[in-house]
């Protein structure tokens, strides 16, 4: 069972291979703050950025000494202006998450919360602060939001297919949803439109397991929702994998269009598949410079 | 019973249940299988799907076949189908006598004759038929009895070692003629024997006849004779036709008593040949362990020809007076006997002391007369160990003294002075002849020739013993050749000598057969019938029909005469029969005996013994249909997808099933073995379980911390210490016990005492700890002093001292003077020195080299004062303060010493180690 402590021990494990993210932050007002992002100019920030000289209405103790010391002028050491940006993330909870095709395999849920957990990590060292959408864990900086962030994501929830939380998005930031999108897509249609009113942009990862894509069944066979909400019966299972697929298709294509229409990026990600290569893409999706944004 | 295309079925009309499964078909066909519930997240995309056909997925045919399958096996296995059935002639009627051979030469083949006899009573069973049995080698009156009656004693049947006598044929004959009309099946040997048209015209008169014969070949193996150096053997076989070899093993035990082959020979037969033979060479050693040759590939009593005194070659040494002095070889005291030896014997010469190590079978001594002492003692335990010495008289034992006035040990009666002379120039009377033996003597048979007369002899004293210890006498009573045991062994006396001197016995064949009569010699040729005569002869080991041997029990002894010429019967069984010392080996197939093959008339059908037996297969169709019906289970499983999900750990489970038959818990050996193994492994310290847990456990925890002041002062690394049970634990693996003394312990057994004995002799050492700081001085006034006193008596203690100041415990390791415990006892007991220790001047010791004390005793509790907890603190406190730890540090060097003085005995005693000692004390 995933406890708050492993999963975190996962999930430093995964991050620890990737060098700090740094989110592209925008430049708008609103949601800056002080953070880690070089500005090219002067400012507050933990970075060297330029010696200038000493000029009228620097304090004395602005003077570095070491850089005046091989000369006769005075230096003052100018630190690169940083700013951060923040980062949502929902991560689905639900039911439907819990499921697995075969025992080789972890669970959606797992590996969803492995990834959003092991991107907070990543977007927390590059300075960046992490929330989740809603209200229960707004964004913050620190190492200590990690613990709580790994302590939410063991919150199982018992809904069928919970629609994405949309909920207390801080303008102008950047979200990351990640979920299987079994569910009604109007939930999703909501929050992307809400989070495009808001200006917020971001990252749409489908993950789904191998035997979703494929639809291996045969024979006479009840299908039901890991809730057990949903069910159907069919007496010939086969017969149904094409149209399964289609709908499926269909599906992804919706998302895809959304994603257009908003400005967010679509990932799809199988739980068979590396969860190292899923973080990398969501890693080079957060950081892309060539994702339309201004 | 009917049958249908080669398969005959017990009951055909089951078959009709065969036409029921088209329709089975068409039921399973129609019925759906089960649903399977699968968890699916993705079934929110199946909502509103509608399935094509309103049929659901059948059942794949192949499936359905398998399930059809299985339902035929059941039928076809319930309808009785029996392969090979037997009726492809008509059966008879009437009772039918089934008559056996039963010789050797059809043990060989016997298991495919009974399975040919059961294949019949099978077949007579279904018909009806009444069966009755007669064996030609023992001929009954058959009981007609139902087939299923014979059936189960089918197996009681054996072959004989022998061929139908006359006598036997005879009545068999007059059985069958008493019988009502039958027909027969005869199962014969395929081996000719005399009287057999006589039987079939018998048979043939009452009804049918019938004969079953093997088409093999039967093999025979003479009795092996030793020509030459080698061993001749000689295999017969009925019929000649192929060239083939055939191995012939010498059978024996190895030197350890184990039956093994020893050698093997190989006979060829040319392809017209129906005699083969072979050559076997092998070393007397190895010769005289054969006991027999058998064929490679036969079992029956033709096949083994057993060996006895022919193939065995005794050892005689050969002494004479004179062996230092040139002569002619005539005048040779040996030169008779040698001849009348060498061809059968092993003949060793040389000194009586040079020959006695190779420990032949008899030493011949011609004309000796006196033997030093240290001849005379090795010789005599020679005898007496079941040799055989030989005496010849001669012109020294005459004129010597030896068993004048009593009785030599080495004579077996006391002789005359001087000896008599009849029949020569100077005397009256005619040389005298041999009087007949008589018959307690071992010659007794033997033909006396009228040509051997005697003309000298030494002359027995008249004796009490003298009329039972002569064998043979002269015409006029004087004993001429005489016997006396001697421990196992015993001694002989020609009172003639070895030459043709004083008599012309040694010129005579009488002389020989005596020899070999006396075992002195075995003939090499099977003896002949007239020199057997009078003996009787017991079996020792008879062989039955397949040639193995067993212990002849109470069989009736057999003369001698009859021996060789009878033909084997029940009266005269082939085996190894004994007369004193002699062996006598009588074999089923004589030496000059031949094979002849029965041949029958046109008019009797001969068939072979091959049959292919009646086989029903319902079991095996109806396990097939319980495989189909298991792999129907798998394959349902796996069409629901349900194989691998749920059945996971149903399938797990029946693989583990096999796993869970482990073998049987470790037995009381493997404790045992265990304990010596753990106990052997490493230097252990050990102490004696008292009984009372306390004082155990402070022995336990003393002896722990010994053991670590031990590790670390020394080069002893001990194992931790054991607790031993005197009465179960084996002591010799210790090398000191620590023996803690409390009243109330209970008495070793008797048993335990031996062991205790065994262990203080092999070198160990007993620690007794009276614990009661010896407040009695080492009497019985107190309580553990007494129970001391009661548990030591029956233990082989020397007598004791106390310690003295120079004993080599106080300078193993550590230089002691005091052996504080928990109490500050001086008095230490220890083994007394011998009385002839003394103290060299300037030494400051005596000089000890005596091993190590067996027992040490004392009462100071050391085990309290050398225990220590489990975290290493001292467990019990020790006298006051620095004081205190000061004797246990005393205590724990007495320890170090003395487990010093267990395993280095008195190396510190040596006077080696004086200087450096002295130099130490001196400081």
């Amino acid at each position: 069972m995933t406890t708050p402590a492993t999963l975190r021990a996962t999930a430093e494990e995964q991050a620890a291979h990737l060098p700090a993210l740094l989110a592209r932050a925008e430049h708008l007002a609103g949601a800056v703050l002080l953070g880690a992002h070089g500005r090219r100019r002067a400012g507050v920030g933990d970075d060297f950025w330029q010696y200038r000289p000493a000029q009228m209405g620097d304090s004395r103790r602005m003077v570095d000494h070491r850089r005046s010391a091989m000369g006769d002028q005075e230096f003052v050491r100018e630190r690169e202006w940083q700013i951060a940006q923040s980062v949502m993330l929902w991560v689905d909870q639900g039911a439907s998450m819990r499921f697995s095709s075969s025992g080789k395999l972890p669970q959606k849920a797992d590996r969803v919360r492995l990834l959003g957990l092991a991107l907070a990590i990543l977007l927390l060292r590059g300075g960046e602060r992490v929330g989740l959408t809603g209200t229960a864990l707004p964004p913050r900086r620190g190492t200590p939001q990690i613990l709580r962030l790994a302590e939410l994501f063991t919150r199982d929830d018992e809904t069928d297919y919970s629609p994405p939380e949309h909920r207390a998005m801080i303008p102008h930031a950047r979200a990351v949803f990640i979920s299987d999108f079994m569910g009604g897509l109007e939930g999703v249609q909501l929050a992307l439109t809400k989070a495009a009113d808001r200006g917020v942009r971001g990252v749409l990862y489908h993950v789904l397991d191998p035997s979703e894509e494929a639809f291996p069944f045969s024979g006479r066979t009840v299908f039901e929702s890991i809730g057990g909400t949903v069910r159907h019966e069919t007496l010939m299972a086969n017969d149904l994998r094409s149209r399964y697929l289609d709908r499926l298709a269909e599906r992804k294509a919706e998302l895809q269009r959304l994603c257009a229409l908003t400005g967010w990026q679509y990932g799809l990600h199988h739980t068979d598949g590396s969860a190292q290569s899923a973080l990398l893409w969501l890693y080079g999706a957060l950081d892309a410079r060539a994702g339309g944004v201004a | 019973m009917t049958v249908l295309g080669g398969i005959g079925f017990t009951a055909p009309w089951l078959l009709a249940a065969l036409l029921a499964l088209p329709i089975l078909w068409l039921i399973l066909r129609a019925v759906p299988p089960a649903p399977v519930r699968r968890r699916f997240p993705g079934v929110a995309l199946l909502l509103g799907l509608k399935d094509d056909e309103s049929v659901s997925d059948r059942t794949p045919w192949w499936l359905l076949l398998l399930r059809m399958l299985a339902v035929a096996a059941i039928i076809l296995g319930l309808a009785g189908p029996v392969l090979n059935p037997q009726n492809e002639q008509a059966d008879g009627s009437g009772p039918l006598l089934i008559v056996l051979d039963g010789t050797w030469a059809g043990a060989t083949r016997w298991p495919r004759q009974t399975e040919a006899i059961e294949a019949q009573l099978t077949r007579a069973g279904r018909a009806g038929r009444t069966v009755g049995f007669l064996s030609l080698t023992r001929p009954e009156k058959p009981a007609f009895q139902s087939a299923d009656v014979w059936r189960s004693r089918l197996a009681g049947f054996t072959p004989e070692p022998w061929q139908p006598s006359p006598a036997d044929i005879d009545r068999a004959a007059a059985i069958m003629a008493e019988l009502p009309s039958f027909d027969t099946l005869w199962f014969s040997d395929a081996l000719e024997y005399s009287g057999r048209e006589t039987l079939l015209g018998a048979m043939q008169a009452r009804g049918n006849v019938e004969v079953f014969q093997t088409s093999g070949n039967v093999m025979a193996i003479a009795p092996a004779t030793y020509e030459g150096g080698v061993i001749k053997l000689s295999v017969n076989r009925t019929a000649a036709g192929l060239e083939r070899d055939v191995i012939l093993r010498a059978e024996g035990r190895d030197p350890a008593g184990n039956a093994r082959i020893l050698a093997t020979a190989t006979a060829y037969f040319d392809t017209d040949a129906t005699v083969a033979s072979a050559e076997l060479s092998l070393p007397a050693e190895l010769r005289a362990r054969v006991s027999g040759f058998s064929i490679a590939g036969e079992r029956s009593a033709g096949a083994v020809t057993l060996t006895d005194d022919a193939l065995r070659r005794r050892e005689v040494a050969l002494i004479d007076s004179r062996n230092d002095a040139e002569g002619l070889q005539l005048l040779s005291p040996l030169h008779y006997i040698e001849k009348a030896l060498a061809p059968n014997a092993d003949l060793i010469h040389g000194g009586l002391n040079d020959v006695l190590p190779a420990n032949p079978d008899v030493i011949v001594l011609a004309d000796v007369a006196t033997l030093s002492p240290a001849e005379q003692g090795p010789l005599t335990a020679w005898i007496e160990q079941g040799g055989m010495l030989v005496r010849f008289a001669g012109p020294r034992i005459a004129a010597s003294d030896i068993s004048r006035s009593e009785e030599d040990p080495l004579m077996p009666v006391r002789l005359r002075a001087g000896g008599r002379s009849v029949g020569g120039a100077m005397s009256w009377g005619a040389p005298k002849t041999l009087a007949a033996f008589r018959d307690s003597s071992p010659f007794f048979g033997l033909e006396v020739p009228e040509d051997v007369t005697v003309s000298a002899q030494v002359v027995a004293q008249p004796d009490p013993t003298l009329a039972e210890r002569a064998i043979a006498a002269l015409s006029d009573g004087t004993p001429l050749v005489t016997r006396k045991a001697l421990g196992q062994g015993q001694v002989v006396l020609f009172h003639v000598t070895a030459t043709a001197e004083w008599s012309t016995l040694p010129l005579s064949g009488l002389f020989v057969q005596m020899l070999e009569r006396l075992a002195v010699s075995s003939s090499s040729a099977s003896p002949a019938a007239d020199s057997l005569e009078g003996s009787t002869w017991t079996p020792l080991r008879v062989m039955d029909g397949y040639g193995a041997l067993s212990d002849a029990g109470s069989l009736p002894g057999v003369d001698g005469a009859d021996l060789l010429t009878t033909p084997t019967g029940p009266k005269l069984q082939p085996g190894i029969y004994a007369s004193g010392d002699r062996r006598l080996a009588r074999n089923v197939f004589a030496a000059d005996a031949t094979l002849t093959p029965a041949g029958w008339p046109a008019d009797v059908p001969v068939r072979g013994l091959a049959v292919a037996p009646e086989q029903p297969v319902a079991g095996w169709l109806l396990s097939l249909s319980i495989l189909f019906l298991l792999a129907d289970v798998v394959a349902s499983l796996a069409l629901s997808g349900r194989l691998l999900s749920r059945s996971n750990a149903t399938l797990a489970a029946l693989l583990a099933l096999p796993l869970l038959a482990q073998p049987a818990p470790a037995t009381a050996q493997d404790t045992a073995d265990n304990f010596a193994i753990q106990s052997a492994a490493e230097v252990s310290l050990a102490y004696v379980l008292t009984g009372d847990t306390k004082v155990d456990d402070v022995a336990r925890a003393g002896l722990t911390g010994l053991s670590d002041v031990l590790f670390f002062r020394t080069s002893i690394e001990p194992a931790p210490p054991t607790g031993v049970n005197l009465e179960t634990d084996e002591l010799a693996f210790f090398p000191i016990l620590y023996w803690p003394i409390t009243p109330e312990q209970p008495r070793p057994s008797a048993e335990a005492y031996t062991k205790l004995n065994d262990y203080l002799r092999s070198g160990g050492l007993i620690l007794f700890d009276t614990r009661d700081a010896d407040i009695a001085r080492f009497g019985a006034a107190s309580p553990n002093g007494r129970k001391l006193q009661d548990l030591a008596a029956p233990l082989d203690i020397p007598p004791l001292e106390p310690l003295p100041e120079d004993h080599v415990l106080t300078r193993t390791f550590y230089l002691l003077q005091d052996f504080p415990g928990r109490h500050l006892s001086r008095d230490v007991w220890v083994e007394a020195a011998p009385p002839d220790a003394e103290q060299i001047e300037g030494m400051p010791f005596r000089n000890l080299n005596d091993g190590v004390t067996p027992v040490v005793i004392g009462g100071n509790d050391w085990a309290s004062a050398w225990a220590i907890r489990s975290d290493g603190g001292p467990l019990l406190p020790i006298g006051r303060g620095y004081a205190g730890e000061r004797q246990r540090e005393l205590a724990y060097r007495f320890g170090v010493n003395l487990v010093m003085h267990v395993l280095t005995g008195n190396y510190k005693s040596d006077q080696v180690h004086v200087p450096a000692l002295l130099d130490r004390l001196g400081q």
